[in-house]
């Protein structure tokens, strides 16, 4: 039982430590914004508590409450549903290499969000815009593609699956270089999306994320324990009683619709799908009962903390897909060392 | 109320292929609730493709088999795996899970989606652990126990699944005979105290014999023999199948060892795990040889302790040399009370190896030496230092 009141303990260190990590974010940034400023805007917006604002320019409270304050929270989400993501593919391909964007469903997006800048489509549904909806779709169609060619009768082999994945995600970003080739002028756009950025996103963009994402979690919260049994291998999962092209089916889907609403929303970023649920599983262990949350709530605060970089390093915005390749690349061939070093399994 | 009678496991001609290749054409037996049943065939002959067309891996391609009366096919993976249990080779996992966390997973079939495991889940697991005694390490990693311990760890999440049957793919072909010995001791008191019956695949007549209360031999793709082991392994038809050990390739051979007191051990353990058929006499009755042989099943001849070997222990001594390919004399001292284990050995068709050192540990007064010229003047005596394994492959 002690063993059990650590963990609890440890799940509320980790929850405090990324309120506080949001906070700091909140008050960092280019434009200075004191720090009382700060907190009397988040307090009276967050809380609706009874401080007064009048003395503060209404330049500042749109920076902290339209800018930045849902900028954070978006990078929270996006960082929560890589991760998650990212575990939930590592655990049916029992792959340590894999993250979100095996099937190649980043191309798939990656393709669709250039279509949708080189056409320049101003239709939207809700809060949808044009871009969003064809990476979305892209990254949708790039799943159905690759699961129905990796389809054996009723099984899916997750071998082919993992190379039908590499197969179409190369021949999509071809099509997406070709696409750039055509036109030159959208080049730049392009290129941008592709690096991933949460400049210039706010409440609209979560409210379009945050259903998708809350959907994707609650699927996979529920999977955990046959996770846990496909890890096993998959014969004895069967021999368990799970069934495994069901679970293959349900995890694969709520990973792929994670990672494919957020990336829609905020282009390809890179290394938190494939880094953060390692680093977590040395902490929790394999059981998806605590990777899956610690993952969520590390993934969301490497995020906040990578485009807080960012926006903040330089005076110009560098795409946070850059930061979060730049830091996790090098911490992961260290990871990689250190479990050669063990002869485990990252 | 249940019916002891009960047939828990049904095949009525099954027949499984991979593609074009046919691998069981005809495969028809029941067991019955509480036997255990050994499957013994040489390699390819499906053994381990029935046990996978059972728990659910494989689809038969014609025939019925039936789980507790239900139909094999229309099983859900969870049904199935809330009656059928399946213990495999011995094998690792990837990730670092606990002891208790493999163990728990038996529970798995019981539990749905939306649940946690329950008090009573808990308590099952406890049990189960305390049957196969993984308690005392449940919070160690699964990994890093040596065989036999994570072969009881599968064996506590197999009981943990509350199976009727319990399914053993060769469950100790990877251990040494210790824990070979350990597990299949374990899953027979599994099988008489908790009921469970047992179908287990294994590569080793003299284990199944030893273990099991019916052997069903597969051959060809069809049920060869099938009755109690001594019934069995005695029929003619099944000597050319004795040995399934994929390791060997020469057949087994049939070798008598002269021993007494303990200086058959190792050799009589050695042998019979090579699969080759031994029987051993004169021994003292509950010296370490008898032991052995009482452990190993080795037919053998014994007398009381400190009784002496007279001629009609030696006859029968000599009765079970007389099929022979081998006989061997252990390092063994000879003295008044033993000499007469030499006696007719210039007559036994099988060649005779004995032990260089039985000639320092001579307390017959020159009766030894002069017993080995007779058996020389007719008889080769091949002598050995050492025992060595491979001279008997």
């Amino acid at each position: 039982m002690k063993n059990k009141k650590s963990k609890t303990g440890f799940l509320v260190l980790a929850v405090l430590l990324c309120l506080g990590i949001v906070w700091v974010c909140t008050i960092t940034g280019a434009a200075s914004v004191s720090i009382s400023d700060a907190n009397r805007i988040l307090l009276n917006k967050l809380f609706h508590l009874n401080v007064s604002l009048e003395e503060i320019s209404k330049g500042n409270i749109t920076i902290i409450w339209n800018i930045r304050f849902p900028r954070i929270i978006l990078g929270f989400i996006t960082g929560a549903a890589l991760a998650v993501s990212g575990a939930g593919y590592q655990g049916i391909f029992k792959n340590p290499m894999a993250d979100p964007f095996v099937l190649g469903i980043s191309s798939g997006a990656a393709l669709g969000a250039a279509v949708g800048i080189v056409c320049h489509f101003t239709f939207r549904i809700g809060v949808f815009n044009s871009t969003m909806l064809l990476a979305f779709a892209g990254s949708f169609a790039t799943l159905f593609l690759v699961y129905s060619i990796s389809r054996v009768g009723r099984r899916v082999p997750v071998a082919t699956l993992l190379l039908s994945g590499v197969a179409i995600n190369s021949t999509l970003s071809a099509l997406m270089s070709f696409i750039m080739m055509m036109n030159k002028q959208s080049m730049d756009q392009i290129m941008f999306w592709t690096m991933g950025t949460l400049n210039g996103k706010g409440w609209n963009q979560i409210a379009a994320v945050l259903p998708w994402v809350l959907i994707g979690l609650v699927i996979m919260l529920l999977s955990c324990r046959e996770l846990d049994v496909m890890l096993t291998g998959e014969e004895t999962a069967t021999q368990l009683g799970v069934n495994i092209e069901l679970v293959k089916r349900k995890v694969l889907f709520a990973s792929s619709l994670l990672t494919a609403s957020v990336i829609s929303v905020t282009g390809i970023i890179g290394f938190v799908g494939l880094v953060v649920p390692h680093v977590v599983r040395l902490l929790t262990g394999p059981k998806h009962r605590r990777l899956l949350p610690v993952s969520m709530v590390f993934g969301g605060a490497f995020m906040v903390i990578c485009d807080t970089a960012a926006r903040s390093l330089t005076t110009s915005e560098i795409p946070v897909g850059i930061i979060t390749s730049i830091c996790g690349g090098p911490f992961f061939l260290y990871l990689l060392r250190k479990s050669k070093k063990g002869g485990g399994v990252v | 109320m249940k019916n002891e009678n009960q047939t828990m496991l049904s095949f009525s001609h099954a027949a499984v292929g991979y593609g074009e290749k046919v691998v069981l054409q005809d495969v028809s037996f029941q067991v019955k609730k509480g036997e255990y049943v050994a499957l013994i065939g040489s390699n390819g002959t499906g053994k381990s493709t029935l046990i996978k067309c059972v728990s659910g891996l494989l689809p038969l391609t014609g025939g019925e088999i039936e789980i507790c009366g239900k139909n094999s096919r229309k099983l859900k993976a969870r049904e199935r795996a809330q009656m059928v249990a399946v213990v495999p080779q011995s094998y690792y996992v990837d990730y670092d899970f606990t002891v208790e966390d493999i163990v728990m997973m038996g529970r798995n079939p019981y539990i749905d989606f939306r649940h946690r495991e329950s008090q009573e889940d808990r308590e099952i697991a406890e049990r189960a652990m305390k049957l196969t005694k993984t308690d005392m390490f449940r919070n160690r990693l699964y990994n890093q126990l040596s065989g036999g311990e994570r072969q009881r760890v599968i064996l506590a999440r197999a009981i943990n699944q509350q199976p009727d049957i319990i399914l053993l793919d060769e469950p100790t072909s990877a251990l040494d005979l210790h824990h070979q010995i350990e597990v299949m001791e374990l899953i027979r008191q599994l099988n008489e105290k908790e009921h469970i019956t047992v179908l287990a695949v294994l590569h080793d007549i003299n284990l199944a014999s030893r273990f099991c209360s019916r052997i069903v031999i597969l051959k060809d793709g069809k049920v060869k023999a099938d009755g109690p082991p001594r019934e069995i392994i005695n029929r003619r038809e099944i000597i050319p199948i004795r040995v399934m050990d994929e390791k060997q390739t020469a057949k087994p051979l049939r070798i008598h060892v002269i021993c007494g007191e303990k200086g058959g051990v190792r050799i009589l353990e050695q042998l019979t795990n090579m699969g080759h058929f031994v029987s051993a006499g004169v021994v003292n009755r509950e010296s370490d040889d008898a032991e052995i042989c009482e452990y190993l099943g080795i037919p053998r001849i014994e007398i009381n302790s400190f009784q002496t070997v007279g001629p009609e222990e030696q006859e029968k001594n000599l009765e079970l040399m007389k099929d022979a390919d081998a006989v061997i004399v252990a390092d063994i001292p000879f003295g008044e009370a033993n000499i007469r284990n030499l006696d007719g050995l210039e007559h036994v068709k099988g060649e005779l190896y004995i032990h260089r050192n039985i000639r320092t540990q001579d307390f017959t007064h020159g009766k030894l030496q002069k017993r080995l010229e007779e058996i020389q003047k007719t008889k080769e005596i091949h002598f050995f230092e050492k025992f060595n394994a491979g001279d008997w492959q």
